[in-house]
């Protein structure tokens, strides 16, 4: 799976959960730009890992602020 | 037969004592386990002994952080049984924002003088920076790295603490709140009392409720243990995500008993797909208690309307009030009766007199003291207030706090002569409690407490903001779900604010990353605008009330003035656009 298609899952994750419309750019910050209090960080934690079947390892995770660290932490999943 | 328990650890051994009596859990997939209490209480003693073997001694505050689960039981039970003072923290929240979490953890721990910290394996990987800001004596440790040793269970009484819960998980004062053994019994009691069993049947309960939350812990564990009754356990962050789990799992198991916040209902009414209720049966839920947030009529109409259809009970709707101060609730509704509200003439209220109408604000009656509970309405003068006026809610009864943990001085200011100011504003009509705002400032979103200072502060560093110059304040627009909040920040005296809009952004951004709550509103205003004591201090229910009123407006030059007259009108214009909408923004 491409870093793209990672991204136009997220995308398709927020649209349908998070009620976000547009494109998610890589640069994005999920807090900054994207406005994402907890419970909405909450919900796109789960719902990647339930589109990716993946289970995001909490080390990763805090590291996570862009669209862009979320796609690398999938990708790096996907691959385990 | 009932239990003449009279310490948390004695309920445990009750509840042990009926070998089929435990507690479920409902993990992601749905996957179920189950654990006795026995075994729960046999695991428990073995966190007691290693707590022992490191050097924990009764009285020691022992913090534990863990996601629902049975290990966040055997560390709680574990630290009881060693006389010890448990202190339920929450986990991290997911993605990042982890700085943030170290400094309330930080703040938490070194509030409450912890001596050991037990944490989850995930959860302590990332505890790192937070025990080190607070060096707990004896560190930090996951159950399976305790130390072996013979438990002894140690004598406990009941003034002794048994809990400790935060108010507000925030940075600025962590007000830890302490709760003897005794209270946290009666409490139990107290509950278990309201519901008696109905034509022989035993209650049942399902809980997503966080387990370091007061609702969660003391409002359904407890009275699980004290009854005992069958208890089902669902992680917080799987309602969350897929609210119908509570749903299903209460038609699943017919639990009778399950308690949640307002924006809980809203979010279920919201977000529950039809489909996600096939086959799915409600009837077998009596008390749906709707607590810890301002209970929002259209919410509770909202969800009963809509889940009718899957036998949801119009009458098992049961607002109460409490408050963590209290061990938690203080007033009930009537489980067995449709929850009452009524309209009240806005500008009557306004003046401090409670006067039903035919229109103006609808508010929900919270109840009844519970027995032994006390409610007064007072107005800072001697003597209580009478039917229909409104003032400040004190309260007495068998399960107040002990005190604020190590601060005697915010003990002193809260508790009186017996009496607990809970900094809530209300009235007394007909002997039921209603609600109408606080004088305590503390904001509650989405069911969790926040200081009004950790959000201002978050302001402080940008460029064009005056410090120490930002209010903010929970309020309900009507037609919104839940309370939301304002945020009415003053610029820089030197400041040329040439773009409010982009400032007020900024403002936004920067209190979502300090503490994770997104505001409603940011209002960008003249120097001095903003109401402040004779000593200085902000104003902030005299600002809202102002900015609601359309008169805030600082004292001074015109150009000023003109501009904080446009933030206003513009903050008026959008609250009756969404007025007109006829909804508001709900959480999540």
């Amino acid at each position: 799976m491409t870093d793209a298609e990672i991204l136009a899952g997220i995308t398709e994750v927020a649209r349908d959960h998070l009620g976000w419309e547009g494109a998610l750019r890589p640069e994005m910050r999920l807090v900054g730009e994207m406005q994402l209090d907890s419970l909405k960080l909450l919900t796109l934690a789960i719902e990647v890992e339930n589109r990716f079947r993946v289970r995001l390892d909490d080390e990763d995770e805090s590291r996570i602020e862009t669209v862009a660290d979320l796609v690398a932490a999938i990708r790096k999943r996907r691959a385990d | 037969m009932p239990t003449d328990a009279t310490t948390v650890v004695e309920l445990l051994e009750w509840a042990a004592a009926h070998g089929e009596i435990g507690v479920r859990l409902l993990e992601r997939g749905e996957h179920e386990s189950w654990r006795s209490w026995a075994s729960i209480r046999d695991r428990a003693l073995v966190v007691c002994g290693g707590l022992q073997a490191l050097g924990a001694r009764p009285g020691d505050s022992v913090a534990t952080v863990f996601p629902t689960g049975y290990p966040f039981l055997e560390a709680f039970f574990g630290a009881l049984l060693a006389g010890a003072v448990p202190v339920p923290l929450y986990p991290p929240v997911r993605l990042g924002r982890l700085d943030e979490y170290h400094r309330r953890t930080a703040a938490m721990l070194r509030a409450v003088r912890a001596r050991v910290v037990l944490a989850d394996p995930r959860v302590r990987r990332l505890l790192g920076p937070a025990v080190l800001a607070a060096e707990p004596p004896l560190g930090c440790l996951e159950l399976d790295a305790l130390p072996a040793g013979p438990a002894r269970a140690a004598a406990v009484s009941p003034d002794d603490l048994g809990l400790v819960q935060f108010s507000s998980g925030t940075t600025v004062e962590p007000k830890p709140v302490a709760l003897a053994h005794r209270a946290l019994v009666a409490q139990a009691r107290l509950l278990n009392a309201h519901w008696p069993d109905r034509d022989g049947a035993g209650h049942s309960g399902v809980s997503w409720l966080p387990l370091y939350h007061d609702m969660g812990l003391i409002g359904c564990v407890l009275p699980a243990l004290e009854r005992p009754g069958p208890l089902t356990l669902i992680p917080p962050e799987e309602f969350v995500v897929r609210p119908a789990l509570w749903l299903q799992a209460i038609s699943r198991y017919r639990a009778t008993l399950s308690a949640a916040p307002n924006f809980a209902y809203a979010l279920c009414t919201r977000k529950v797909r039809d489909e996600e209720m096939d086959g799915v049966d409600l009837s077998s839920w009596q008390v749906a208690i709707n607590g810890a947030e301002t209970v929002v009529p259209e919410v509770v109409r909202g969800f009963t309307d809509r889940f009718a259809r899957w036998g949801f009970r119009r009458a098992a709707m049961t607002p109460v009030y409490g408050l963590s101060e209290a061990a938690l609730a203080v007033t009930f509704s009537d489980p067995w009766r449709p929850c009452r509200s009524r309209h009240f003439d806005r500008a009557a209220l306004a003046a401090g007199r409670a006067v039903p109408a035919d229109t103006g604000l609808e508010l929900v009656s919270v109840g009844r003291p519970l027995p032994g509970f006390e409610v007064a309405i007072a107005d800072g003068r001697p003597g209580r207030l009478d039917d229909g006026q409104v003032g400040r809610v004190l309260v007495r009864g068998p399960s107040l706090m002990a005190g604020y943990l190590h601060q005697d001085e915010a003990t002193a200011r809260t508790l009186r002569d017996g009496w607990l100011d809970t900094g809530d504003r209300g009235f007394l009509l007909d002997g039921e409690l209603h609600l109408t705002g606080r004088d305590k400032d503390v904001l509650i979103v989405n069911g969790q407490n926040h200081a009004p200072e950790e959000l201002e502060r978050a302001t402080e560093s940008l460029a064009g903001v005056r410090a120490g110059c930002a209010v903010a304040v929970a309020f309900r627009p009507e037609g919104a779900v839940t309370d939301e909040v304002l945020l009415l920040v003053e610029s820089a005296r030197d400041a040329v604010v040439d773009d409010p809009a982009g400032l007020a952004r900024r403002c936004a951004e920067q209190v979502l990353a300090a503490t994770g709550v997104v505001p409603a509103r940011v209002e960008v205003l003249a120097p001095g605008t903003l109401p402040r004591t004779s000593s200085g201090k902000l104003r902030r229910q005299e600002a809202l009330r102002r900015f609601l009123d359309g008169t805030l407006a600082p004292p001074r030059p015109v150009t000023a003035a003109l501009l904080a007259g446009a933030t206003v009108r513009s903050g008026l214009a959008f609250l009756r656009a969404r007025l007109r909408r006829g909804g508001g923004r709900g959480p999540a």
